[in-house]
């Protein structure tokens, strides 16, 4: 496979992250462009690109500070694709997409939610009538708005489950995204979605319940994301019902606990949620589930009704999603404008190339 | 603890009762209290009687004794006439059988009367099982749960005796709101109030003063045929039935049948006597009731929000995963292929005498006589089953005590328990005794959390859907002193109350064999309960020889010090057909996605009634929350809605949502 292609160039930043390492992996792998990877720390994303097993001769590897517009124009000039792994994107919000559209370049967010893509639309760059932006092009938000959609192309839906989590170690940086990711854009806990309308404290929390997909008793917790809206409205499902899961209530108390101390700034409570989401790791090693549950309105019709989807890593999944996201744009497969990936991605692919990942333990369709 | 403890103090402490004088300060301090007395009049050989204690006041002085020392008393400890020197020397035996148990949890609720009195309330976990039960639930279930027993009576005036047993029965519905229970269809109770139609149950009446000996013989079996086979359901009308035949030579026979779903068998005994009272006397008034059943379920309900309740829970939960297997003894059939109508008996009497001597040598070998019975009743099990390590199960009459009022209330307080045993080899009798009575003590203090609840935890472990504890005992020995007043043996227009002459018939569900010990006119009787079809003649013959023998060299003190002859095996021996070993290997789960639109509607109904989502076909419904109350609920909508109809059998050989719908679509083709 040649290494350069007409495509040009991709620049993956962030890519001395979790999520940063396996989207320049799979993008090295998928050979879809040459790379240029930046950093804050150009010894650690070289390492980064190193072990991801990526030829130096690849990979660019330049240092760039996300605060810096020079650095940053300095990156995305001369790429045709900028994917962005780096966080917290509460802090990025649009300033990447921005760059990357002022340099001619296509986006891809790894993160990236509604507020994000909110605050690109609110002034949008004339570049978005001929480029594309696609935000949230990760696990969740991504795939869980993108997959569940396999379980609706038979026919209608009267409701939809959708349970994601697992124990997975949460850093500095999400644990800040974590701590903002409630309110208005984000979500609703404890709502569903109902009638076509959400409705506030439909569900209670479901405490040590064996989901499958899941190991052992979990528990999970309502929160009607932007996301799962969205998807409800684009589906016309009459109920969709969104479940964050944790292995233990550490998180959720941790979250809590801070969320009604909001007298104190937010950074001081992030250690508690890292504590909380290590205590959950050490106990089984880190794994992470998708299950999507469709309830048709026909009771008897054929067709899946049932996702399921294991992986050890769900930070790195989302580097997968993030190069599986660029190399849509770079095929052509996506409209100029403003996205969230589970609208522009197929499905059905998605999931074909997921089986395939070795970052992927199990998919059940069925 | 700093602060000195006042005889208002609600709380002990373990260094307290770990220290003799404390624990005498503080039974000093409960007797002062009980009895309006200074501490200082108490001396060691006073009787709590002649302090003019009474049996109310010795339930109550259990009560203080459990919350403020910590230590549970056995019924037998609690005798009106128990000396300060006894009671003291008692607490410190049962302090020193709890300490590496952990002491008896503070019961943390109150009884207080319900504002509406009338207001249905859940089945209690033991009352789910006859009712569940009696929906042919359970292998080895009938069609209704109940106790019969029919007594002779002589010198009665056949003019009076039917209207004075009518009239006491009515009032006797007016003071135990229980005689009016009813349970509706979905497995909740409420009480009628006395005033709605056929709430007060009817006398029936045999009037044979003038019959021939040939009817008065035939009336006499038919009724105790019927009465033993059918017996009062109060899904249909009142849960006890009251007959009396009326025999020439002023004789007479009273017959009553009480459903175990709304009456265990203390209430019996309490229904027996208060029957007796009223009828003797047409102006008896019985001492008020402040609390009724449903006030003490109500309680109940909120002890799961325990501390309390939530560290017994862990105990037990903590030692389930090593608990033996139930006696296996070897089986004629499996209990699924048998529909039983009746259990068969076993049953031998200890004179008075003998039941004495008995009493005298357990109270020298430090035990009681039912952790005795219960031991000799190992003994014999772990011969007729060939291995030593055994999971037992107890009916247990206790109430937790709550109320001073609790004893005297009728109601399905009774729960159950269960008590593994672990026989040594080469051990005396009396040692096996201690260590059985240690085990029980040891379990007892645990008992905030139902045995059935936890035989349901443990079935749920075990994969098993067949009963894990149907080896039973129960000993009601010293029930009648803490009930408290005697058995009137004179009633009046109903004459004398011939004990002798008594004759009964107990059907429990999910039980293979019982084993009941009870004291009876001044003696003991020893009975074995159990399901005939189920064990060879000559095993049962065998053991209950075994039992009563065992129990006579121990009333004559010869069997306490040789070595108890039993097998080598520790564990159960695995050849043939044996209680406990019943389980096919179980087909692995049909896991996966919902498969068609029957299974979709049965894992919405699940969804209704256990309030967690239910995504995959295999799911076991025991291992989200169901039970059995639940099945019938599940069955009941699944008719409703599709005009299906499972039985609850078929749907525990496969509580799944695939084995649902399977059993569903069968029933369509049968």
């Amino acid at each position: 496979m040649s290494a350069e292609r007409e495509s040009g160039t991709i620049g993956v930043l962030g890519g001395s992250g979790t999520v940063g390492r396996v989207a320049v992996n799979r993008l090295a792998e998928a050979g879809t462009g040459s790379l240029r990877v930046g950093a804050r720390d150009v010894e650690r994303a070289r390492a980064a690109v190193r072990e991801a097993g990526v030829a130096a001769s690849r990979a660019r590897v330049l240092g760039v500070d996300l605060r810096d517009p020079a650095q940053l124009a300095a990156f995305c000039s001369g790429c045709s694709v900028v994917v962005n792994c780096a966080g917290p994107s509460y802090q990025v919000l649009d300033t990447v997409a921005r760059a990357a559209l002022a340099a001619g370049a296509d986006y891809v967010d790894a993160a990236g939610d509604t507020v994000a893509m909110r605050a690109l639309s609110a002034e949008a760059p004339t570049e978005l009538e001929t480029r594309s932006a696609v935000f949230s092009a990760g696990l969740m938000p991504g795939l869980s708005g993108l997959l569940p959609r396999l379980l609706a192309e038979d026919g209608p839906l009267e409701r939809l489950d959708t349970y994601v989590g697992g124990a997975a170690a949460i850093g500095p940086l999400s644990a800040v995204d974590a701590l903002l990711t409630r309110g208005p854009g984000f979500g609703t806990a404890l709502a569903a979605w109902r009638g076509g309308a959400v409705v506030p404290n439909a569900l209670s929390p479901l405490r040590s319940v064996a989901l499958p997909g899941f190991r052992g008793r979990v528990h999970a917790w309502p929160f009607l994301s932007a996301e799962a809206e969205e998807l409800a409205a684009t589906l016309g499902v009459d109920e969709l019902r969104n479940y964050t899961v944790y292995v233990s209530e550490r998180i959720p108390e941790a979250l809590a606990g801070a969320w009604a101390r909001d007298d104190v700034p937010i950074e001081e409570h992030v250690p508690s949620v890292v504590a909380a989401a290590d205590a959950d790791v050490a106990v089984g090693g880190p794994w992470y589930t998708l299950l999507f549950h469709a309830r048709p309105r026909d009771r008897d019709r054929s067709g899946p009704t049932r996702l399921i989807l294991r992986t050890p890593d769900s930070y790195a999944l989302s580097g997968v999603v993030a190069a599986l996201a660029a190399r849509s744009l770079v095929e052509g497969g996506v409209p100029p404008g403003t996205h969230a990936a589970a609208d522009v991605l197929d499905p059905r692919r998605t999931l074909d190339d997921l089986v395939a990942d070795a970052l992927v333990d199990e998919v059940d369709l069925g | 603890m700093n602060s000195p403890v006042t005889p208002t103090s609600q709380s002990g402490s373990a260094e307290e009762s770990s220290d003799p004088e404390a624990v005498d300060r503080l039974l000093a301090r409960i007797w002062a209290e009980l009895l309006g007395l200074d501490p200082g009049d108490i001396t060691p050989d006073s009787s709590f009687l002649r302090l003019g204690g009474d049996s109310v006041l010795a339930v109550r002085m259990a009560a203080l004794v459990r919350t403020r020392v910590s230590v549970v008393l056995e019924l037998s400890d609690v005798t009106v006439d128990v000396t300060f020197a006894e009671l003291s020397e008692v607490v410190r035996r049962r302090s020193a059988e709890g300490a590496d148990a952990g002491r008896a949890s503070e019961v943390p609720i109150e009884v207080e009367p319900r504002a509406d009195r009338t207001a249905p309330f859940p089945l209690m976990p033991l009352q789910q099982g006859y009712f569940v039960g009696q929906q042919g639930g359970w292998e080895l279930s009938y069609d209704s749960a109940h106790f019969y027993g029919d007594v002779g009576l002589t010198g009665v005036d056949g003019e009076e005796a039917v209207d004075a047993l009518t009239d006491a029965v009515e009032r006797l519905a007016e003071h135990q709101p229980t005689l009016r229970a009813r349970v509706d269809p979905e497995g909740r109770q409420y009480v009628l109030p006395p005033e709605a139609p056929g709430a007060v149950p009817e006398v029936r009446v045999y009037d044979l003063r003038d019959s021939p000996e040939n009817e008065v013989t035939d009336t006499l079996t038919r009724t105790r045929s019927e009465m033993s086979t059918t017996g009062p359901d109060p899904v249909r009308g009142p849960g006890v039935d009251v007959r009396i035949t009326l025999l020439p030579g002023d004789r007479a026979r009273l017959h009553t049948a009480m459903s175990l779903l709304v009456f265990d068998g203390w209430s019996a005994t309490v229904l027996n006597r208060e029957l007796l009272t009223l009828s003797a006397d047409w102006n008896a008034v019985l001492p008020p009731l402040e609390i009724d059943f449903g006030d003490y379920v109500a309680a109940l309900e909120r002890l799961p929000s325990t501390e309390a309740w939530t560290a017994d829970r862990d105990w037990w939960w903590s030692r389930l995963d090593t608990l033996p297997d139930p006696p296996a003894l070897p089986l004629r059939t499996d209990p699924k292929d048998i529909q039983p109508t009746l259990m068969a008996t076993r049953e031998r009497h200890l004179s008075p005498e003998r039941w004495a001597a008995l009493r005298d040598a357990c109270a020298r070998h430090d035990v009681t006589p039912s952790a005795a019975m219960l031991a000799a009743f190992a003994v014999v099990l772990g011969r007729w089953a060939g291995h030593r390590s055994l999971l037992l199960n107890s009916l247990q009459l206790n109430r937790l005590p709550l109320h001073p009022d609790i004893h005297r209330v009728v109601g399905a307080f009774a729960s159950t328990m269960l008590v593994p045993v672990e026989l040594p080899t080469r051990a005396t009798f009396a040692t096996i005794a201690a260590e059985t009575q240690r085990v029980f003590g040891e379990h007892a203090t645990h008992n905030l959390v139902s045995g059935v609840e936890v035989s349901r935890e443990l079935a749920r472990r075990r994969g098993t859907t067949r009963p894990v504890g149907p080896v039973v005992f129960q000993s009601t020995l010293g029930m009648d002193a803490a009930i408290g007043e005697t058995q009137p043996s004179s009633a009046g227009p109903l004459g004398e109350v011939s004990f002798g002459d008594f004759y009964h018939q107990l059907r429990t569900p999910q039980v293979a064999i019982e084993a009941r010990v009870y004291e009876l006119a001044g003696g003991m009787a020893v009975v074995f309960s159990y399901v005939e079809e189920l064990f060879a003649p000559e095993h049962v013959d065998a053991a209950f020889a075994d039992m009563f023998g065992l129990v006579e060299s121990l009333a004559d003190g010869t069997g306490w010090d040789t070595p108890v002859e039993l097998p080598d095996e520790v564990a159960a021996p695995r050849d043939g057909l044996r209680i406990g070993q019943l389980d096919a290997e179980r087909a692995t789960a049909d896991t996966g996605p919902l498969r068609d639109g029957l299974e979709r509607d049965l894992a919405e109904i699940w969804e209704e009634l256990l309030d967690t989502p239910i995504l995959d076909r295999g799911t076991d419904f025991f291992h989200v929350g169901g039970d059995s109350l639940l099945v019938v609920r599940v069955l009941s909508r699944l008719a409703q809605r599709t005009g299906l109809t499972v039985g609850v059998r078929d749907f525990l050989d496969a509580p799944t949502v695939a084995g649902l719908a399977a059993a569903a679509r069968n029933g369509v083709s049968r």
